[in-house]
C-alpha cells in the first residue's frame, strides 16, 4: 500500500518543478552564507581602527545592510535594469519594466531580488574600511545611498543585467563576446575597493598617518583577534558568494533532473585553492619584508586570493585558480605600501589592495587560464586560451567599470563634502568618532556611581552635590 | 655642592598627561637629556569636567578622565627643565592637560650592573 502510494506520487513528480525548487533553496541558502559576510566585515574593520572608532565602524556596518537593502528595493535594482536597457541595442525603454520585480507577488522574483541585494550591500560595505576613523557618519550615509542606489546598480546592469558589456550590450554585441565575470570579482569587490580609495583620498589622511615630512606613520588597529577571525567569517560567507552564484543545482530534461557537480565542483575547488594561495603567498611575501610572516597580511591575503578567483572560478583550471589566487596575495602588501607610500592615501583596512586591484587582476587574465573541454590536458585539466577578442573584452570591462566607479564616487563625495562636509573636527577626530558622531564608548572602563547611590562628588574637587535621590 | 643639578640629589618628575600629548612628551623629554622614563595608562579627576556617557540612552557619568602617568627619575639634569619640558609639551590651554609632581628620591639600583645612586639614573 505504502509502496502503491510512493509510485503514485513518484509519477507526479515534475522534474522540473523538482529542480527550479531544490535550486530556488539552494538560492536562499546561499544568500544566507553571503548575509553573514557582513558581521565578517564588521569585525575585520573594527579589529583594524583603534578603540575609540569601534563603534563607529559597527554603525556604519550596519546602516550599510539595513538602509541599503531598503534603497536596494526601492531604487537600487530598478536602476540596475534601467541602466541594462539603455545600454544595449535593441531593447525598449520599460520603466515599469525595470520596477516589475516590486510586484512580483506570484513566481519567485523576490527571491531572485534578494540574491541581487545580498551581493549589492556586500560592495558597499567594503567602502566603510577605508575611510575609517575620521568620516562624519552623515556623510557616510550618504554615500551609501549612493552606492545602493546608483553606483553599484550601474554596474550589474552593464554587466550580469545584460546591458553594455554582456555579450547582449552595445559592446559585447560589437566584439561578440560577453564580459566574464562569474560572482564579482570586479562587479561587486574593485566596485567597492575602488570606491572606497576614492573616498580615502578625498576625506583625507587620519591626523598622524603621515608626518610632516609626508613619511607614513603606523595606526594600529586595536585588536588583530578580531580582524583575523572577521577574515575567516568572510572566507566563510564567500563560499555562498562563489558556489552560491552557481545556481543551478540540478538541472531537469527528459523527465529526469541531474546533479550539476562538475560545474559546482570547479567553483568550489577553485575558491579554496584561490583563498590558500592567497593567504601562503602573502605569509611568504610578508616574511621576505618584513623579516616574519604576519597574520594580517596572510588575512589580506586570504581574502584578496578570493576576490581574484571570485570571477574566474567556473572558467579557469584549478591550476589556474591556484595561480590567480597566489598573485593576488602576493601583491597585496606591495600594492598597499604602494597605495600608502606613493599615493600618500590612508586607505585604513586596505581595501584597494585586497578588494580593487585584486578583483582587476584575476578577472583580465581569465582568458588566460581557460577551461575548454577538449583542450590540452595539463595536470589532469584540460586548458584553452579564451582568445584575443576575450581578453580585450576583459580589459576593456575592467576599464568601463573602473572609470565609472571612479567618477560616479567621486561625484558622490562631493555632494557629501558640499551637504555635510566629509569629516569630523579634529577635535572630534581626537577623541574618537564613537564619542564625537554617537556619544558612546565600546569599551567603557570606570563608570561614576554605579549601582551604588550616593552624593556626587563635583568634578572640579569643589565639594560633594547631588544626594541619594539621584536616579 | 649648589651648583649641582638636583643640589645632587636624585628627583622624580611624576606627570599625568593627555594620552595623545605622550608623543610629544617623549621628544621633549629626548632633548632636554632625559629620556629615560616609564609611561602608565591611567585614570585620574582634577579639573576636567565630567563626560557623559550614554548606554541604551540612559546618561552616566564619567568623571575619571583617561590620562598616561609619565615618570622621570634625573639626577644630572635639573628636575625643573623636565618639568618645564613636560609642561611645554603637554599643554593645550584647556581644562585636563595634567599635572607634574616632582619627588625626592631616596636611593637607585640599576640591576644590570649593580650601580647605585646617581650612576644608576
Amino acid at each position: 500500500m505504502t509502496l502503491e502510494l510512493l509510485g503514485d506520487f513518484a509519477l507526479q513528480l515534475s522534474p522540473g518543478a523538482v529542480a527550479n525548487g531544490v535550486n530556488y533553496v539552494w538560492i536562499l541558502v546561499v544568500c544566507f552564507l553571503i548575509f553573514f559576510m557582513q558581521p565578517g566585515f564588521a569585525l575585520l574593520e573594527s579589529g583594524q581602527v583603534r578603540a575609540k572608532n569601534v563603534g563607529n565602524v559597527l554603525m556604519k556596518n550596519m546602516t550599510d545592510w539595513t538602509l541599503g537593502t531598503l534603497v536596494f528595493f526601492v531604487l537600487g535594482a530598478a536602476v540596475s535594469g534601467l541602466v541594462a536597457q539603455l545600454t544595449a541595442p535593441g531593447t525598449a525603454f520599460d520603466l515599469m519594466g525595470a520596477f516589475g520585480y516590486m510586484s512580483s507577488t506570484g513566481g519567485a522574483g523576490w527571491v531572485d531580488w534578494f540574491f541581487g541585494a545580498v551581493f549589492a550591500m556586500t560592495a558597499a560595505t567594503i567602502v566603510s574600511g577605508a575611510v575609517a576613523g575620521r568620516m562624519k557618519f552623515s556623510a557616510y550615509v550618504f554615500v551609501a545611498v549612493a552606492m545602493t542606489a546608483v553606483i553599484y546598480p550601474a554596474v550589474t546592469g552593464m554587466t550580469w543585467g545584460g546591458g553594455l558589456l554582456s555579450g547582449s550590450g552595445f559592446i559585447g554585441d560589437a566584439l561578440n563576446v560577453g564580459y566574464l565575470d562569474f560572482a564579482g570579482a570586479t562587479v561587486v569587490h574593485m566596485v567597492g575597493g575602488l570606491a572606497g580609495l576614492v573616498g580615502a583620498k578625498m576625506v583625507g589622511p587620519r591626523a598622524g598617518r603621515f608626518d610632516s615630512s609626508g613619511e607614513s606613520q603606523p595606526i594600529p588597529g586595536h585588536s588583530m583577534l578580531l580582524a583575523v577571525l572577521g577574515t575567516l567569517f568572510l572566507a566563510f560567507g564567500w563560499y555562498g558568494f562563489n558556489v552560491g552564484t552557481q545556481a543551478t543545482v540540478l538541472a531537469a530534461g527528459d523527465g529526469a533532473v541531474t546533479f550539476q557537480g562538475a560545474a559546482l565542483g570547479r567553483v568550489v575547488l577553485n575558491t579554496t585553492l584561490g583563498m590558500g594561495a592567497g593567504a601562503v603567498a602573502a605569509m611568504l611575501v610578508s616574511a621576505g619584508w618584513q623579516g616574519k610572516p604576519d597574520p594580517l597580511w596572510a588575512a589580506n591575503g586570504l581574502l584578496a586570493g578570493l576576490v581574484a578567483v571570485t570571477g574566474a572560478v567556473p572558467h579557469v583550471t584549478w591550476w589556474g585558480g591556484l595561480i590567480l589566487g597566489g598573485l593576488a596575495g602576493a601583491l597585496v602588501l606591495p600594492t598597499y605600501r604602494w597605495v600608502v607610500d606613493s599615493l600618500k592615501i590612508d586607505d585604513v583596512c586596505g581595501v584597494f589592495a585586497v578588494h580593487g586591484s585584486a578583483g582587476a587582476i584575476g578577472t583580465i587574465l581569465i582568458p588566460v587560464f581557460a577551461y575548454q573541454s577538449g583542450g590540452v590536458a595539463i595536470l589532469g585539466d584540460t586548458w584553452g586560451f579564451g582568445g584575443g577578442t576575450q581578453l580585450a573584452m576583459q580589459v576593456i570591462g575592467v576599464a568601463v567599470i573602473g572609470i565609472w566607479t571612479v567618477v560616479a564616487t567621486a561625484i558622490a563625495f562631493k555632494l557629501a563634502d558640499v551637504i555635510f562636509g566629509l569629516r569630523v573636527s579634529e577635535t572630534e577626530e581626537d577623541v574618537g568618532l564613537d564619542e564625537a558622531e554617537h556619544g558612546v564608548s565600546v569599551y567603557p572602563e570606570f563608570v561614576a556611581g554605579g549601582s551604588r547611590e550616593g552624593p556626587t562628588v563635583s568634578t572640579d574637587g569643589s565639594g560633594v552635590s547631588g544626594g541619594t535621590q539621584d536616579d | 655642592m649648589t651648583d649641582e643639578p638636583n643640589d645632587g640629589d636624585l628627583k622624580m618628575v611624576m606627570a599625568v598627561v593627555r594620552p595623545d600629548k605622550l608623543g610629544d612628551v617623549k621628544q621633549a623629554l629626548a632633548e632636554t637629556g632625559a629620556p629615560s622614563l616609564t609611561v602608565t595608562n591611567v585614570s585620574g579627576r582634577g579639573s576636567q569636567p565630567a563626560k557623559k556617557g550614554q548606554w541604551r540612552g540612559e546618561e552616566y557619568t564619567v568623571d575619571l578622565h583617561q590620562k598616561v602617568k609619565v615618570e622621570c627619575v634625573v639626577a644630572d639634569i635639573p628636575a625643573q627643565d623636565v618639568v618645564d619640558a613636560i609642561a611645554d609639551a603637554a599643554q593645550t590651554g584647556e581644562p585636563g592637560d595634567g599635572k607634574i609632581f616632582v619627588l625626592p628620591v631616596e636611593g637607585a639600583h640599576q640591576v644590570r650592573t649593580g650601580k647605585a645612586g646617581q650612576d644608576a639614573v
